[in-house]
C-alpha cells in the first residue's frame, strides 16, 4: 500500500498539451476515481502513473519514491484494462500467475497466490479454462485476479466496466468496492460514468481538458460543486441551469422571478447562472408556474420536463403527479439547495 | 447471416465449381497417371484418363538415373532451413515494424517492400558475382541466403507486420506491467499468438524454396548438389529428349510433399492470407 503524489504533472504530444500541470495527492488505501468526459485526459493520467506513457514534466511518486523514469514493472502497480487484456493462449491460472512467474516466484508460491486470489473472486472452478471460454463478467474477474495476485502497492483501473452490460456493471461495481474494503490497497479508477464515480470513490477527481476541475468526496462534489462544469457533470439527471440577473427580489430570468437566499444579495446586479438539482424542485401551488413538456413516470419517481420562462428544466418528484404535456405546473425551488455560478467564467459564487 | 440455397441454385453452384475444377485437377491427374504409362500411351489420342496398365518401374528408374534421394534431401533440408530462417527473421522484423517506434520506420519499411518489386532475374548476375567472390558457387549457401534475405523474406515480413499490427496493444501493455522485457513480450506473448500468420509464412516460404528453379540452375553445377526442380530437367535420353514417363514420375514425387503440406495446413494458409488483407 502506498500514497501516490502527482506534482505539476504535464503531458504533451508534440505541441499539443493534453495534461496541464496536474497536482494530486492520493492517500494510502484511498479509492480515487478520475472522472470526466471523453478526451479530458483521465486515461492518459492513469497511464502516466502506470508508466505506460512518459511524462513531459513534473513528478509522480508512489510510496514516496519518484517513479518518473521507472518502467511499469518497477513501479509495483497492477493495472486492469478496459478490454481486460487477458493472454488468449494461457489458461486463467497461467494468466493470473504470469507476473509472479516473471518475478521469480516459486511454483508453490505462485499456485498458493493464484488460489488465494481465485478464492476471493470466485474463480476457483475456472482456473483451467481459457479466456475465450469465459463470459464478460468472468473475464473481468480474471483481470482483477491477475492484478491482485501479487499484492501491488497501487491498483489502476482503466474503465474496467465499460464493456459490460448495465446489470453486470452494477454487480461488478459492488465487487470492486468489496475488494477494496478487503484489501485496503490504494486504487485509482478511471471512468466516464459519474454514477460509478459517486458510488465507488472515497475521492473523486473531475477532469476537463487536461486540468482538474475539482477533487473531493462524492458528496462534497455533489453538494458544493466548484464550478458549473462539475455541477453539470456530477449528478443524474444533470443539474438544471437557469441564466439570469440577481435583483433585490431574487433571480430574474425572462419574466420569472426566482426567490434566492438572503446571502445572494451581495451579488445584486450580477449576471449569474442558477443551478438547481432536479430533486430540489418541489410541487407547490404557490410556486412558479411552468409549462410541462414531458412526463416520464419511472414507478418510484416521476421525471417532469418543463419550461421555466425560456429555460427547459427537469424535476424529479416522488409523488405520482397527474400531469400531461401542456399542463401548467407550479414548482418551488428549494432555496437552501440552490447553487449560483458566475455567468462570466462558471465559478461558484455561492 | 447465412441463407439456404434453393436446390436449383445448389445444382448451378456445384456444377459451375465442378467445371472450374477441371483446369486445376486435370494437369495433376495427367501427371500422376502418365507416370505409370509407357511413353507411347502418354500422347495417345484420345487421351487415356486411366492407364491401361500400371508400370511402376518408372519410379525405380527415377532413383537410378539420378542421385534422386540425395536431391530430395537437398531440397528438403534447404527448404527447412530457409523456412526456419525466414520465420525467425520475418517475425522479428515484422514485430519491429509494427510495434517499435523508431525514426523513419515507415519510410524504411517502404524501402524494404521495394525489394518485392525487383525481379530475381535482375539481381541474379550481381548475386552470382558476389557468391563467386565468396567462394560459395556450387554450394547450397546461395539457395539458403538469397531467400532468407531476399524477396520471400520481405513478403513474410509484410505478412507478420500486418498480423502484429492487429494484435491489441493492451496485451503488450499488460505484459509490461507484468514485468516482461520487450524481447520477452515478443517471445511469450506476440509470437505464440502469431501462429496462424507464422503457419502461412512457413507454407509460403517452404513452397517458394521447394519450387526454386532459377537460382539452382545458376549456382549449382554438380548433380549431387541439385535440388528437385533442377533435377527434373535431367531425365533425358541420349539425344537430349525428355523421358516423359520417368520425368512425370519424378514430378509426382516432387509434388507429393507439397500437396501433403498444403492439405494439412490449408486452414492456416487461408487464415494467413486473410491477415495480409490479400486475396488468393
Amino acid at each position: 500500500m502506498a500514497e501516490v503524489t502527482l506534482t505539476n504533472t504535464r503531458k504533451a504530444y508534440g505541441n499539443v498539451n493534453v495534461i496541464h500541470g496536474v497536482d494530486l495527492d492520493i492517500e494510502d488505501g484511498q479509492f480515487v476515481v478520475l472522472v470526466g468526459p471523453s478526451g479530458c485526459g483521465k486515461s492518459t493520467l492513469l497511464r502516466m502513473v502506470a508508466g505506460l506513457e512518459t511524462i513531459t514534466g513534473g513528478e509522480i511518486s508512489i510510496g514516496g519514491k519518484v517513479v518518473n523514469n521507472l518502467d511499469p514493472k518497477d513501479r509495483d502497480i497492477a493495472m486492469v484494462f478496459q478490454n481486460y487484456a487477458l493472454y488468449p493462449h494461457m489458461t486463467v491460472a497461467t494468466n493470473m500467475g504470469f507476473s509472479l512467474e516473471h518475478r521469480g516466484g516459486s511454483k508453490s508460491e505462485i499456485a498458493e497466490r493464484v488460489h488465494w486470489a481465485a478464492g476471493i473472486l470466485g474463480l476457483t472452478p475456472l482456473l483451467d479454462r481459457y479466456p475465450r471460454q469465459l463470459s464478460g463478467g468472468q473475464r473481468q474477474r480474471v483481470a482483477m485476479g491477475r492484478a491482485i495476485v501479487r499484492s501491488p502497492q497501487v491498483f489502476l483501473f482503466d474503465e474496467p466496466l465499460s464493456n459490460l452490460d448495465a446489470k453486470l456493471r452494477v454487480v461488478m461495481r459492488g465487487e470492486i468496492k468489496a475488494l477494496h474494503e478487503k484489501l485496503k490497497t490504494t486504487m485509482i479508477y478511471v471512468t466516464h460514468d459519474q454514477i460509478e464515480a459517486m458510488t465507488m470513490a472515497d475521492k473523486i477527481v473531475v477532469l476537463n481538458g487536461g486540468r482538474i476541475e475539482q477533487a473531493g468526496t462524492p458528496l462534497e462534489l455533489y453538494d458544493r460543486p466548484a464550478n458549473q462544469f462539475v455541477a453539470g457533470f456530477i449528478g443524474s439527471p444533470a443539474m438544471n441551469f437557469i441564466p439570469g440577473k440577481i435583483r433585490a427580489e431574487g433571480l430574474v430570468t425572462s419574466d420569472v422571478v426566482i426567490p434566492l437566499p438572503r446571502s445572494a444579495q451581495e451579488h445584486v446586479g450580477q449576471d449569474v447562472v442558477l443551478g438547481v438539482r432536479p430533486e430540489h424542485l418541489v410541487a407547490e401551488e404557490s410556486g412558479i408556474a411552468t409549462l410541462v413538456t414531458l412526463v416520464e413516470p419511472m414507478g418510484h419517481e416521476t421525471q417532469i420536463s418543463m419550461m421555466l420562462g425560456q429555460t427547459l428544466i427537469h424535476g424529479l418528484f416522488r409523488e405520482r403527479l397527474p400531469l400531461r404535456p401542456g399542463s401548467i405546473f407550479h414548482v418551488r425551488l428549494t432555496t437552501d439547495k440552490l447553487h449560483i455560478f458566475s455567468a462570466a467564467d462558471g465559478h461558484r459564487l455561492m | 447471416m447465412k441463407t439456404e440455397l434453393s436446390p436449383r441454385a445448389k445444382v448451378l453452384v456445384y456444377g459451375t465449381m465442378c467445371v472450374l475444377l477441371i483446369p486445376f485437377v486435370f494437369p495433376t491427374w495427367w501427371m500422376v497417371t502418365s507416370s505409370f504409362k509407357p511413353v507411347s500411351d502418354i500422347f495417345a489420342f484420345p487421351p487415356q484418363l486411366i492407364p491401361r496398365s500400371f508400370d511402376f518401374t518408372t519410379y525405380g528408374q527415377v532413383f537410378t538415373l539420378q542421385p534422386f534421394a540425395k536431391q530430395y534431401w537437398n531440397s528438403a533440408y534447404i527448404a527447412a532451413v530457409v523456412t526456419a530462417g525466414t520465420m525467425g527473421i520475418s517475425s522479428m522484423a515484422g514485430y519491429a515494424f509494427a510495434r517499435i517506434r523508431f525514426p523513419f520506420a515507415n519510410a524504411i519499411f517502404m524501402v524494404v517492400l521495394l525489394g518485392l518489386l525487383i525481379p530475381s532475374e535482375v539481381t541474379i548476375v550481381p548475386l552470382f558475382q558476389l557468391f563467386l567472390k565468396l567462394g560459395m558457387v556450387n554450394t547450397h549457401w546461395p539457395l539458403i541466403l538469397v531467400p532468407i534475405f531476399g524477396a520471400p523474406s520481405v513478403f513474410a515480413t509484410f505478412v507478420m507486420r500486418q498480423f502484429f499490427i492487429s494484435l491489441p496493444v493492451e496485451l503488450e501493455e499488460a505484459a509490461r506491467v507484468d514485468g516482461l522485457s520487450r524481447f520477452k513480450i515478443f517471445t511469450r506473448i506476440a509470437l505464440p499468438l502469431a501462429r496462424p500468420a507464422l503457419a502461412s509464412v512457413a507454407i509460403f516460404t517452404f513452397l517458394h524454396s521447394w519450387n526454386l528453379y532459377l537460382e539452382p540452375i545458376v549456382f549449382l553445377s554438380s548433380a549431387d548438389k541439385f535440388t528437385l526442380p533442377q533435377a527434373l530437367t535431367q531425365f533425358t535420353d541420349a539425344y537430349g529428349g525428355p523421358m516423359w514417363n520417368i520425368q512425370l514420375a519424378a514430378a509426382t514425387l516432387t509434388a507429393l510433399p507439397v500437396l501433403i503440406v498444403f492439405i494439412i495446413a490449408q486452414k492456416h494458409f487461408v487464415e494467413g492470407l486473410a491477415h495480409t488483407g490479400l486475396k488468393g
